[in-house]
């Protein structure tokens, strides 16, 4: 069906971007991985089972504002501490967290005291989780046309073939 | 001859002490079967200071894999904005370029199905500079 792609607009992609770089991100990632846990999932389930990006911007809109909320809070509260992990964590190129772990204890520490968050344990992350969501199942989200009906069944009586099996020079 | 009065080098009076000529072999050191129990024992030592350090790299690499799990929808959104955000001014471009060509209809489906197609690099990056359709699509190689 030919038609016209429908492609939101600039005004409704205007959101407000996390204006952060890749170490800042990875140093608070397992907080932010346990804080801004639900509409992250939300927007992977959505992407996932919708297939189409132009139908999850809401929850791209929600992840976003969590995410600037979160560094909202960081910034506001434990500012000094997480400097320091992220400035230790872009020292190499790989930003191996390994080699930053008492700057992360300071960072930790103070986040408890002052936000009440606790650093996910190894693998909380990575669980297989149920999410909770008002958006309906879409069904046939590949848009597939509809599917040939099954072959009716065979009506008369089923004899074995005459002259054998026609299958190449066997003839049983 | 004058001989019993000129310095010369005689052996010590009452001639040199006995010389021990006998072979010394003596037994000593470890048996065979001791120095290889040490080596086998170094070895299993050293594989279990192995498995050891293994089982850390691996708690340390699921670690670093949560990390990027963590921060996956965060990334997912914004790339899926820079697409349709891209999409969205080639669009209006093509409205400006093909306004004057007749029977062009802007923006008009490649395909007949109704489903989200990706858009292809080559397509995406059509209107900017080479250099960034070559670091989209390579740029997160570090190999040849």
């Amino acid at each position: 069906m030919p038609g016209v792609v429908e492609i939101p607009t600039l005004q409704e992609l205007n959101v407000e971007e996390v204006n952060v770089s890749s170490s800042v991100l990875k140093a608070a990632a397992h907080h932010y991985g346990s804080q801004c846990d639900k509409p992250n999932k939300e927007f992977m389930l959505c992407r996932w089972e919708e297939k189409d990006p132009r139908k999850c911007m809401k929850e791209g809109t929600k992840v976003n504002e969590c995410a600037v909320n979160f560094f909202r809070q960081i910034k506001g509260n434990c500012a000094e501490s997480f400097t320091e992990y992220w400035t230790c964590l872009d020292y190499s190129n790989l930003a191996e967290l390994r080699q930053c772990r008492k700057q992360q204890k300071a960072f930790d520490s103070c986040v408890l005291e002052k936000l009440g968050w606790e650093r996910p344990d190894l693998g909380d992350l990575s669980k297989v989780t149920k999410v909770a969501t008002s958006r309906p199942v879409p069904e046939n989200p590949y848009h597939s046309r509809p599917r040939p009906e099954p072959n009716p069944p065979i009506e008369a009586e089923l004899q074995p073939s005459k002259h054998g099996s026609r299958l190449f020079f066997w003839n049983w | 001859m004058a001989a019993s009065k000129v310095k010369q080098d005689m052996p010590p009076p009452g001639g040199y002490g006995p010389v021990d000529y006998r072979r010394n072999l003596p037994r000593r050191g470890l048996s065979g079967y001791s120095m290889f129990g040490i080596g086998v024992g170094i070895l299993v030592f050293g594989y279990w200071r192995l498995f050891r350090w293994n089982r850390e790299r691996r708690r340390l690499q699921i670690e670093e894999l949560e990390a990027r799990i963590a921060l996956l929808p965060l990334l997912q959104a914004e790339q899926d904005r820079r697409t349709l955000r891209m999409l969205r001014e080639n669009l209006e471009e093509e409205a400006v370029i093909m306004k004057d060509v007749p029977g062009w209809k802007v923006g008009e489906k490649a395909f007949h199905t109704d489903r989200w197609v990706p858009p292809v690099t080559e397509e995406l990056f059509n209107l900017r500079p080479r250099e960034e359709m070559l670091q989209k699509k390579f740029g997160f190689q570090w190999y040849v």
